[in-house]
């Protein structure tokens, strides 16, 4: 393809340079002009169409190797639990893409989901005549003010985001533990007509799965047509580069931290509505599994690529894993391994891809620099 | 003669007891390319960040087309039409070059992204500078050094700029992607616009520039037009002696030769 005249180009330049300088131009020009973005104008989107597909398929693969294995796999309510079970997950995995994105991470999802998912069943409890949706937008409130926290510390005190939601990780978690004090809140606790919210279902989806695919499509939307969406990536791509042209990066990088933080906040809303009993352990160790369904999702960990539709299928491919290993007689001991092997699947075959789009790119020649 | 675009006259500059910049002058014309030269420490990367803005001279007048002008901060060089870039290229590796080109300006329409206005302008301001580009869709990670460079010139070339201050362009490239660069700066000139090119490398300040501003201790040591001078003089000029290694071998290997 166009590899081969690229590397035709150099040399051209070089011979132009040995006439005078006026003459320079007059040699190029009869090279035919070349349209460009032809052709490999869409390899790089085809590279991360390609890890999409592959999620979808490895998808599609599990779930007719399951059913197979066990008809009952693709019933109503099985595909209804299926999705319940991945409407978390897809959650967060869309607000830790888009904390990953700008070259941060942000560990203290699952504390936050816990702390926002007690807040809901305490306010419940204690001021019993609050209307639900107030409730529920308390719930979010907490877990956007932990956002607002992680945010704080990451953009403003410039401390490492890994080391800053740690520390926040336990420190969320250990007052949810206080607050709690032993005390759980069960489902009797909490009015029937929060508690049916995850019954309810449109065209036979639950409602909480469409609110996730909503939170997909809203941030996807985001991320590829906005320019502040278009600069998380930049930021996340060369720091140093979007302070030059004038980003505002340190606002670049808090708002996903009170963004995710007001996801992980929803999500603890929406936890508390679909199982009723809260206590403070609710969402540990979350954390890992979200970071792993975005890297899965093809997000990379350093920034500056993936989007949220392929987090959110890493989510569901890891859900749907969590469901299918027990219906095909794996033990549980295998599901963290096969996670683990997916993982590093993922992104042996991201690296694979990305040497082999460079190759084609530069057509076999070496970067110059 | 035309009526030079930029003229700095007197700059003084000095950070604490070290004074980097002394009393010194340039001035560059429209279509003209000039090189400005010195040894480590002469100066160089203290005036650039004058002229850019970055930090301000201590006292001297700046001139822009023959107005006498402040410049406090980098906002204030780009909005009088100086676009700098840096050795080190600022781009951002998984972007494309359409997101690159435009980062920071980008192009919306109704609030959204504009991607089709942003690839045909982006066309449009290649093929203006008759560089060729495999595809405006892949990140800049895939491309060569010199390409990067082209791409991180272009993109200054958006803010329509009048004079462009080059820092180190060719440090770190290879024989052909250099000439590359070279050509696209003898475009720039064709444009009509001011260049002021930083370079260590004699070969490329032979090649495209017009005339040559040598700085040695912060001070002006002479301003040659490079088509009537020798290489030895500029040595000479950027070194402070005629008498020195440089000049001192080349005259060896001439009387060997003879």
């Amino acid at each position: 393809m166009s590899g081969t005249e690229e590397t035709g180009a150099p040399a051209a330049g070089t011979a132009a340079r040995t006439g005078p300088p006026g003459a320079a131009a007059g040699e190029a020009a009869p090279q035919p002009p070349k349209e460009h973005g032809a052709g490999d104008g869409r390899a790089g989107r085809r590279i991360r169409q390609v890890r999409e597909l592959g999620i979808l398929l490895a998808l599609a693969l599990l779930v007719a190797v399951t059913t197979l294995a066990n008809p009952g796999f693709l019933s109503g309510q099985s595909v209804r639990d299926l999705l319940l079970g991945a409407t978390l997950l897809t959650i967060l995995a869309v607000g830790q893409s888009m904390v990953l994105i700008t070259r941060n991470v942000d560990l203290s999802v699952g504390s936050v989901m816990g702390l926002s998912a007690f807040a809901v069943g305490v306010t419940f409890v204690s001021l019993p005549g609050l209307p639900t949706p107030i409730v529920m937008a308390i719930g979010v409130l907490v877990g956007t003010l932990c956002g607002v926290v992680n945010g704080v510390l990451v953009a403003a005190a410039r401390v490492p985001a890994l080391v800053v939601t740690l520390g926040t990780l336990y420190m969320f978690r250990g007052i949810d533990y206080w607050w709690a004090g032993g005390r759980q809140i069960n489902a009797a606790d909490m009015p029937d007509g929060f508690l049916g919210l995850a019954r309810i279902t449109l065209f036979g989806i639950p409602l909480p799965a469409v609110v996730a695919l909503a939170v997909v499509l809203a941030a996807g939307w985001y991320l590829r047509n906005y320019r502040s969406g278009r600069e998380l990536y930049a930021v996340g791509s060369e720091p140093a580069a979007a302070r030059l042209v004038g980003i505002p990066v340190d606002r670049r990088v808090f708002a996903p931290f009170v963004i995710n933080g007001s996801l992980a906040g929803l999500a603890g809303v929406l936890y508390a509505a679909r199982f009723g009993t809260l206590d403070a352990t609710v969402g540990t160790g979350l954390e890992l599994e979200v970071v792993a369904a975005a890297v899965v999702g093809g997000v990379a960990i350093f920034g500056g690529s993936g989007t949220v539709y392929g987090a959110a299928l890493g989510a569901l491919l890891l859900s749907t894993i969590d469901a299918a290993l027990p219906m095909l007689q794996v033990g549980s001991f295998w599901q963290q391994a096969v996670v683990g092997l997916l993982i590093l699947v993922s992104i042996g075959l991201d690296r694979l891809l990305a040497v082999r789009a460079a190759r084609r790119l530069r057509g076999g020649g070496s970067r110059g620099a | 003669m035309s009526r030079p675009v930029l003229e700095l006259s007197g700059i003084s500059k000095s950070f604490g007891a070290v004074q980097a910049l002394n009393q010194v002058d340039l001035a560059v014309d429209p279509g003209e390319v000039v090189a400005l030269l010195g040894d480590n420490g002469a100066g160089k990367s203290t005036l650039v960040k004058v002229i850019a803005g970055v930090n301000s001279g201590d006292s001297g007048d700046i001139l822009w087309e023959g107005k006498r002008v402040e410049i406090n901060r980098p906002a204030d060089a780009q909005r009088l039409g100086i676009a700098t870039i840096y050795q080190d290229l600022a781009l951002c590796d998984n972007l494309d070059i359409v997101a690159n080109l435009f980062l920071g300006v980008e192009k919306t329409a109704f609030g959204a992204l504009d991607e089709v206005d942003m690839e045909r302008r982006a066309t449009e301001l290649l093929d203006s500078l008759s560089v060729k580009m495999p595809s405006l869709r892949v990140p800049v990670a895939s491309l060569s050094g010199g390409q990067r460079q082209i791409i991180a010139i272009a993109r200054a070339l958006l803010g329509e700029p009048k004079v462009v201050l080059l820092d180190e362009p060719t440090a770190a490239l290879g024989v052909a992607q250099t000439a590359q660069v070279l050509d696209l700066i003898e475009r720039l000139r064709d444009r009509g616009l001011g260049v002021i090119l930083v370079s260590h490398n004699m070969a490329d300040v032979r090649a495209v520039a017009d005339r040559a501003a040598v700085l040695r201790l912060g001070r002006n040591a002479g301003d040659f037009g490079v088509e009537e001078t020798s290489y030895e003089e500029i040595v000479a000029a950027i070194t402070g002696a005629s008498d020195n290694p440089v000049s001192r071998r080349a005259s060896v290997t001439r009387t060997e030769e003879a």
